[in-house]
């Protein structure tokens, strides 16, 4: 078997343990050469896996796969990385001696949802699963000083041990009713014409449920919002980011390679799933005053979104969610970059804290509004041709009216997107020096903007990769 | 004779378990939990054991019986200052409580509804050794797994360790 | 006779009190022994299952062995958060924790 397919998540791993060395060894603080040896190790493993993105191999009987759908989630995963390492310099200096666990950390959070994205074995999903889970509880209580920190710690790993408990529940039942746990062997083994027994059917219920607390779905949603505010900055762009494609990448797994025989029993539940979760996020996100939070509701929105694109089970839908996961990297931590780099300067995340962006920091502000346009889908952004593909799947595979309600509430949800724009063109400016923005950080922000007006503009290559890479069932 | 060995010892195990795990929740102070706890664990390593599955049975009681109740333990006696009758009061909202009890049992019964309507075949073959199956497993086919589970314990310690530390611990 | 039913009836009893005890107890670490009770329904699931339907291997007993694993991570990272909660707070209830609301 070719092991060096396997080398982007050894690499990773490993550079999360030779970078908690480096910090051990270079007591109290941590050597700034932490930051680069992680920057860059994570550029060298993104360049590796583009270059060896058409190879593919499927690993140990199963159940572990290199496939494109794993390779384009790896991509995915390591520039969302890359980029929340790149804006939260600034931010990050507050973590002080533990500065270089907390890049250790993210690291091995990325280590775990690249064995998520690869897993053809429900025993690899759930181990990568709650390597990627845990790291997140420690980081989401990584601002030791900060009481709301601590909770947003706490309040995460309840919900997802919790969660865990009723995916594996479910787990195990679908293991007593297929006698295996590789994907493969469970398809072949349930996809018998007969009905499904009631025992699978239980399966397949826990299962959906532990997944769409994970993706953070209305009404499984409690308390996600709290664990987005309540965390560092940078630990919620990539919560709210990489954790949420790489929830979407073992759910498309599970129900696709594992339960595609089953797909008349889920299909109806994702669908309401989807649009109670696209209603609920955009209707609560209104009504939001904090950035931070509004954020936080937004994201649950767009999970919404993502799961049309699984409802409608088809090409056009499988692809415009692989499609949406990566353009909402770009989105999303372009804005919340902006967010980062305005708590820094004025210590607030409230929708005040914005007043007069727009003549303080042009730069900030247009990025941020293209960002925030592109999440709300108009065009000609990067969201506009995701939500298109989405939209489209889901009036192909009959689902006019999720089409509907997701086309009327992405316009709701242009007006609290805008009210962040408004904040920062004409609300009034009581600060006006100028914010002072670190060249990483610089060079993240271009990359966010560069890439949302590029996909919007030309959405051809991205999407002919995301429809090699769609699992289909 | 040795089936209705088996059946009473299930019984008896079954019986232990649910009620410590029951004691867990009712009551009302939390080293009488964190006891009930242990004897919960205890419990279904029993059950294990009357499943063939001895490793898994010592696993869990140095595991869960051992380690995780001290740490438990540990906790409790950390944090615990107040009168211990009222250190583990159920949630402040009756709302809460009755809604959580309802769709405790309404979840039993659907959940058991589905076991008992479905018809189980007893599978077949020949059973391998448990111990030398389970290192077959680990270090061959689940090999990734198993080193995502190494890292996981890892950075569970250095989490630990860091949160529990503080601000200004040296 | 005792069959693969009785031991995923008894799981599911020992599941739905641990859920129980999520939802109605508010003591952070009477709620982490709840999701322990879960868990460990779980595993009794996995480790009947592998002795009744699926003798030929040891892929449940695997799984429980991964659970067990990552449930003592779980808790050992729970209990710090708990103690860090507790430094600043002095109390463990989640009911009192509201500085984040709805």
């Amino acid at each position: 078997m070719p092991y060096g397919l396997l080398a982007p998540e050894i690499a990773v791993t490993s550079l999360g343990l030779v970078v908690l060395g480096v910090g051990l060894l270079s007591r109290p603080r941590p050597h700034p050469a932490v930051r680069v040896l992680a920057v860059s190790g994570l550029a060298l493993v993104l360049c590796w896996v583009a270059l060896t993105f058409t190879r593919q191999a499927s690993f140990f009987g199963g159940v572990y796969q290199v496939d494109s759908f794993a390779s384009f989630f790896r991509l995915l995963f390591l520039s969302a990385a890359l980029l929340v390492l790149l804006m939260s310099g600034r931010y990050a200096a507050r973590f002080g001696p533990r500065l270089a666990e907390w890049y250790a950390f993210l690291l091995f959070a990325t280590a775990g949802m690249m064995v998520m994205a690869g897993s053809g074995d429900l025993i690899a999903l759930y181990v990568g699963l709650e390597l990627m889970t845990v790291s997140f509880y420690v980081l989401s209580g990584y601002l030791l000083a900060d009481a709301r920190s601590a909770e947003a710690g706490l309040k995460y790993l309840v919900l997802g041990a919790l969660s865990s408990a009723v995916m594996l529940f479910g787990m195990s039942l679908v293991f007593a009713t297929a006698r295996s746990t590789v994907f493969t062997a469970i398809a072949a083994a349930v996809a018998a014409p007969a009905p499904s027994p009631p025992a699978l059917l239980a399966g397949i219920a826990l299962l959906a449920a532990g997944f769409a607390f994970k993706v953070a779905a209305v009404p499984f949603h409690m308390w996600a919002p709290d664990i987005y505010q309540g965390a560092p900055t940078p630990v919620t762009a990539y919560l709210a980011v990489a954790s949420k494609a790489a929830a979407f990448a073992a759910l498309l797994r599970v129900f696709l390679a594992a339960l595609p025989g089953q797909l008349p029993d889920w299909q109806p539940v994702v669908a309401l799933l989807a649009a109670v979760t696209i209603v609920a996020g955009n209707l609560i996100a209104l009504a939001q005053t904090d950035v931070k939070r509004l954020l936080a509701y937004s994201s649950i929105a767009q999970a919404g979104y993502l799961l049309v694109g699984l409802s409608a089970a088809n090409p056009y839908g499988l692809r415009g969610v692989l499609f949406y996961a990566m353009l909402y990297v770009f989105a999303n931590v372009g804005a919340f970059a902006v967010l980062t780099l305005v708590e820094v300067d004025t210590g607030g995340t409230g929708l005040d804290s914005f007043n007069g962006l727009g003549q303080r920091a042009p730069m900030l502000a247009m990025v941020m509004t293209v960002c925030l346009l592109s999440l709300a889908g108009i065009p000609p952004l990067a969201g506009f041709a995701g939500k298109f593909y989405l939209f489209a799947g889901a009036v192909q595979a009959g689902y006019l009216w999720l089409a509907f309600v997701g086309l009327l509430m992405s316009m709701v949800s242009v007006y609290y997107y805008l009210s962040v724009a408004k904040a920062m063109y004409i609300g009034p400016a009581e600060r006006t020096a100028p914010v002072t923005v670190p060249s990483p950080a610089r060079l993240c922000l271009w990359v966010c903007l560069a890439a949302t007006l590029a996909i919007g503009i030309y959405p051809g290559p991205l999407s002919a990769l995301a429809q090699v890479s769609a699992l289909l069932p | 004779m040795t089936l209705t060995l088996h059946d009473a010892t299930f019984a008896l195990l079954a019986l232990l378990t649910l009620g410590a795990a029951l004691g867990v929740v009712l009551a009302r102070n939390i080293v009488h939990s964190a006891f009930l706890l242990v004897l919960t664990f205890l419990g279904v390593a029993g059950l294990f054991l009357t499943l063939d599955a001895g490793f898994l049975g010592l696993v869990q009681v140095l595991v869960y019986g051992g380690a995780i109740s001290v740490l438990v333990v540990f906790a409790v006696m950390l944090l615990m200052s107040e009168q211990a009758g009222q250190t583990n009061p159920p949630g402040a909202s009756r709302f809460t409580r009755w809604a959580g009890g309802v769709g405790a049992v309404a979840l039993a019964l659907a959940l058991g509804a589905a076991v008992c309507t479905t018809a189980w075949e007893p599978g077949s073959g020949p059973r391998p050794e448990a111990v030398a199956e389970l290192a077959r497993l680990m270090l061959g086919d689940y090999v990734v797994p198993f080193e995502a589970a190494a890292v996981l314990l890892l950075l569970a310690v250095v989490g630990a360790i860091i949160l529990a530390k503080g601000e200004d611990g040296r | 006779m005792i069959g693969i039913s009785h031991y995923l009836l008894v799981a599911t009893a020992l599941f739905a009190i641990g859920a129980f005890g999520v939802v109605a107890k508010r003591n952070a670490i009477a709620i982490l022994m709840s999701i322990e009770l879960m868990l460990n329904a779980v595993n009794i699931n996995f480790v009947a299952i592998d002795r009744y339907l699926a003798p030929g291997g040891a892929l449940g007993q695997l799984f429980a062995v991964f659970v067990i694993a990552v449930a003592a991570a779980e808790v050992s990272v729970g209990l710090a958060l708990v103690i860090s909660i507790y430094r600043q707070r002095r109390s463990v209830n989640l009911d009192d924790f509201n500085l984040l609301k709805w």
